[in-house]
């Protein structure tokens, strides 16, 4: 049987930043990609702007991941596509994995093991949009992949329910491509995605942007005819006698993005409700030591680069396990929030020298704002925000210390603010 | 018949509040005519007469809403002559699961079978559209139809699913008492039991239900459980009895309508249909929701079908730990049930299904669903398993059922028409008894068909029909085998099911092949996991166009006009791995 030091599960930017990481560190690597091309979600994502942290200039998703895939030449990293895991379970001090591919039934085992899965598309069931089910109702990565990939224009005239960041993006390559958007439609009170997206694909287009409107209806025998549309009240219902009739092929769909993991649950890994991710620590292992979990897979990020960090931290931390190359990691410290956050990641972080990256999301838009973050008495760090929103995750680093749970705040600041920086969403 | 009976008939409705009915005969059944203001009086009007009828076997219900076009059948757009001048033995028209499992028994004998559908896929209707129970019967009235086919329908299941190869267990049933007064019934249910027979009936104490089925309420009082109780994929099935049918011999014509029914004195003597005009010896009404249409067609309308939807929500298998068995609260308090009232039932795949509902509708084909009708089922369910949760749905369907105002099946000859045979009126357990209902459907064939001499067996009838291989539900020796004589079977392409482009090329190529993306997902389950398809919808209509050697964006997701695309983008349709 094949043994590896670590196993990485999935060829995605995650994927390929902790495979490389995990290989910098003297382990053997073997990287596991279910499709036919590395690069993950970033292959269809041929807009500009990837990059901004990481490699300092603007990037297409396409060419910030042959960066990575670049670098994979000469190491030592077994790549195997159209491989699909079908078990995985514990074995001795590591992991038996069994995958599936063209050349056959494949067992190999692994020292640590990186879950980089990504994740995927809330449907149109998930958010219960009813009515007939005619063809024509996609979700905005499905209509991405069929654009950008295999050049079928989807749409001459469509609708988009949910301003996430890939149906923005999506307005805007559906316009180019010569189809009508009529609207994007969001059942919130303001848009889910980033702003500089709204701006840059909206207004820029002048595509109308309904806040508080949602779709209650899709109608169509073949095809989609029409959507009904609808405002919606503060609880999300629909007002009734606000329906409206919008004549369209399709209804493309950006209503959130579901983190991938049936395979770390197959291990009886817990999952945080906040981020719908396994909860990790600093170095991104989850409550089964011996399994890493990041990218989207742990959390669902706006920016690739946050991506890449905490992915090659993941590889990293993952390989010095594997080579029993790291001390017995000190006993965790939880991290606390209150409802002013939607998440905080990592959910939990040990005392060290090494200053550990903390992600967090606000539940709501705020102006001025500082964030505290503390532990015991003792305030670890303070930062200033001018203005923060759900859509956009925002990087902070921290030393705690000994012992005792970290808590996060947020408070109410009048004075000037920095603002966090400014890069490309996915 | 006598003008007591219709004065009865028309007293009856008056005192239900339902003047202005005109109440008559037609074709030996009793005829209603006239218009009400609402969808639900037409429907009780139907259900007065049926329940005051007398003599009359049918009711037939021409009422309807004022100042509305009648209820039409959707037809295919096609028009050729591919049928034209076709002579077979017998025409059996529609392809649900009745109409396909008496293609396949009529496959038995020597005969030239054509199975007619006018939508672009068999299974379609209802048979795509229910919880896939193999129902024990053990709620069905002796005496009716239901009762018959459904009692000796069960019964055949070990074996037909043994012969089509598709995955059937016996998972049981639980019907679960809310009242304790209720386990005063199961004296009455061991009698049901045992003049059925129905095997495997008990009583099941709270106590060792509530050890059973860990997530059950509290409240539960016991239960009475039937082992019979049985779960399949209704289109898995469907979809087998067409494939050994055609295996056999039949032929199947997708996207075929009948539009008109010649009839010379009492012979049926020419279908005409969108394909041209086909001429058979015999006609097999299966024809689902528009079964009383073609009986019309036919000079013979002496029923109604009044159609009946039901909507169904499918969970992620997470929630397959609520049950691996089906569990219904006992309706003795409900009023007046049509249908077992639905519940939560494990499908054959892992899912949990909840429902269907039952909804008296106007229109015969409209499947589509509303929000109220999933939250009602799962108020109701969620009140036998608690942890029941509209958070685990990934998607729900609605279908309708063909009730007629009897609510009872209709099998056998026209009283009047010497070659057409009925299948109608199959609503619950229709799914149970299809095996049996055709097996009495080809008997009256045979007999009808021996006026120009005995009707041989066919000497080649071969009941086995081959599955596609499923690599997730193999050993890891036979995968790698499968693997090893196909890479395409080690190639995953939906990855919530772990479908493989080996299963998705198989269901392309196999005797009545998939022709659509849902063709593929009925056949294999590509598409049919949490994700819905998102992932795997363009790799699978990239296989499609491969096989039917079309451009991508002409793919249909189901049946005409529905294409995935409006033509290339500007830079063009790609042609390779992406």
């Amino acid at each position: 049987m094949e043994r590896f030091d670590v196993l990485v599960l999935g060829g995605g930017p995650a994927g390929l930043a902790a495979a490389l990481a995990a290989e910098e560190q003297g382990a053997c690597v073997c990287l596991l990609e279910r499709e036919a091309r590395l690069g993950g979600i970033l292959k269809q994502c041929i807009h500009d702007g990837f990059g901004l942290l990481r490699f300092g200039e603007r990037l297409t998703g396409p060419e910030y991941a042959d960066n990575y895939i670049r670098l994979l030449g000469g190491r030592n990293i077994a790549v195997r596509l159209r491989s699909f895991v079908t078990s995985l379970e514990k074995s001795g001090g590591g992991f038996a994995v069994t995958y599936t591919s063209r050349g056959g039934l494949h067992r190999l085992e692994a020292g640590a093991l990186v879950l980089a899965t990504g994740c995927r598309e809330r449907t149109a069931r998930q958010i219960f949009v009813h009515g007939d089910k005619p063809a024509g109702v996609y979700t905005a990565g499905t209509a991405q992949h069929l654009v950008n990939l295999q050049g079928v224009l989807p749409t001459r005239r469509c609708v988009i329910l949910g301003s996430g960041d890939i149906g923005l993006i999506m307005a805007r390559r559906l316009t180019l491509e010569g189809a009508e958007v009529e609207g994007v439609y969001e059942a919130k009170p303001e848009p889910s995605g980033l702003s500089r997206n709204i701006r840059q694909c909206l207004t820029d287009f002048g595509i109308p942007l309904h806040l508080s409107h949602t779709v209650t209806r899709v109608l169509g025998e073949g095809r989609v005819e029409a959507v009904e549309t609808a405002r919606v009240d503060e609880r999300m219902k629909p007002v009734p006698g606000s329906e409206r009739l919008v004549p369209c092929d399709a209804l493309i769909l950006s209503v959130g993005l579901i983190p991938e993991n049936e395979l770390a649950e197959s291990l009886g890994i817990p999952l945080d409700p906040h981020t719908k991710g396994p909860a990790v620590d600093a170095r991104f292992e989850t409550d089964c030591p011996g399994v890493f979990c990041c990218g989207n897979a742990v959390q669902v990020h706006d920016l690739v680069d946050y991506v890449s960090e905490g992915a090659a931290t993941a590889g990293r931390c993952a390989a010095l396990r594997a080579l029993g190359k790291e001390a017995a990691p000190a006993p965790a410290l939880p991290v606390e929030y209150g409802r002013e956050f939607v998440s905080v990641l990592p959910q939990r972080l040990r005392p060290g020298n090494e200053p550990a990256a903390c992600y967090f999301r606000v539940a709501e838009t705020r102006g001025p704002t500082r964030l505290v973050v503390s532990q015991g008495g003792a305030v670890l760090l303070q930062k200033s925000y001018r203005r923060l929103r759900p859509p956009e995750m925002e990087r902070v680093s921290l030393r705690p210390g000994g012992s005792g749970p970290v808590v996060f705040r947020l408070e109410d600041a009048a004075e000037k603010a920095q603002n966090g920086p400014a890069a490309a969403p996915l | 018949m006598s003008q007591t009976d219709l004065a009865r008939v028309g007293r009856a409705l008056r005192r239900a509040g339902l003047g202005g009915v005109a109440v008559g005969e037609l074709n030996g059944s009793l005829l209603l005519e006239g218009t009400l203001p609402a969808w639900a009086d037409v429907v009780r009007a139907g259900s007065v007469a049926a329940a005051h009828r007398g003599r009359y076997p049918h009711v037939v219900n021409h009422l309807d809403l004022p100042g509305l076009p009648p209820v039409e059948p959707q037809s295919p757009r096609l028009r050729d002559s591919a049928l034209e001048g076709a002579r077979p033995d017998v025409a059996v028209i529609g392809g649900g699961v009745i109409g396909c499992a008496i293609a396949r028994e009529l496959c038995r004998y020597d005969l030239d079978v054509l199975l007619l559908e006018k939508e672009s896929d068999i299974a379609m209707g209802a048979s795509s559209r229910n919880d896939g129970m193999i129902h024990p019967g053990i709620d069905l009235r002796a005496g009716t139809l239901k009762h018959r086919y459904g009692i000796a329908g069960n019964a055949m299941f070990d074996q037909l699913a043994a012969e089509l190869e598709i995955p059937f267990v016996r998972n049981g049933s639980y019907i679960i008492f809310s009242a304790a007064w209720e386990r005063l019934l199961v004296p009455a249910f061991y009698l049901r039991a045992r003049r059925g027979p129905i095997p495997g009936v008990r009583y099941v104490s709270r106590r060792e239900l509530l050890r059973l089925q860990p997530e059950v309420a509290p409240w539960a009082k016991g239960a009475v459980y039937t082992a019979s109780s049985g779960i399949l994929c209704p289109y898995g099935l469907t979809v087998a009895l067409a494939e050994n049918a055609v295996q056999n011999g039949a032929r199947v014509s997708l996207l075929t309508a009948v539009t008109g029914i010649e009839r010379q004195g009492d012979r049926v003597t020419a279908l005409h249909t969108n394909r041209g005009t086909v001429r058979p010896r015999l006609v097999v009404d299966a024809a689902g929701v528009w079964a009383d249409r073609i009986a019309a067609l036919a000079g013979d309308e002496f029923f109604t079908i009044h159609p009946r939807k039901g909507t169904s929500s499918i969970l992620d298998k997470k929630a397959g730990y609520l049950t691996a068995s089906v569990l219904a609260k006992a309706p003795f308090a409900d009023v007046r049930q049509h249908t077992k009232g639905g519940g939560i039932v494990r499908t054959i795949d892992g899912n949990i299904l909840v429902g269907p509902t039952a909804v008296e509708v106007r229109q015969r084909e409209d499947n589509s669903t509303h929000q109220p009708q999933i939250d009602a089922s799962f108020e109701k369910h969620s009140k036998v398993a608690p942890h029941l949760s509209e958070r685990d749905v990934i998607t729900y369907f609605s279908g309708i059922r063909a009730a007629t105002y009897e609510e009872d099946f209709i099998v056998g000859p026209s009283p009047r028409v010497r070659n057409l045979l009925y299948a109608a009126g199959i609503q619950s357990p229709g799914l149970t008894a299809a095996p049996a209902i055709a097996k009495d459907i080809a008997a009256f064939a045979v007999k009808a068909l021996s006026d120009r001499g005995p009707v041989g067996l066919n000497p080649h009838f071969d009941p086995h029909r081959t599955a596609i291989p499923r690599p997730s539900e193999m050993t890891a020796e036979a995968r790698e085998a499968l693997i090893e004589s196909d890479p395409d079977f080690g190639e995953v392409v939906c990855r919530c099911e772990g479908i493989t482009r080996g299963e998705i090329l198989a269901a392309l190529r196999r005797p009545v092949p998939a022709n659509s993306i849902d063709g593929v997902k009925r056949r294999v389950r590509a598409g049919m996991g949490r994700c819905q398809g998102g992932f795997c919808s363009p790799a699978v209509a990239q296989l499609i166009a491969q096989e039917q050697g079309i451009p991508l964006w002409q793919v249909r997701r189901s049946g005409e006009g529905s294409e995935i695309g409006f033509g290339p983008t500007k830079g063009g349709e790609r042609d390779g791995t992406v």
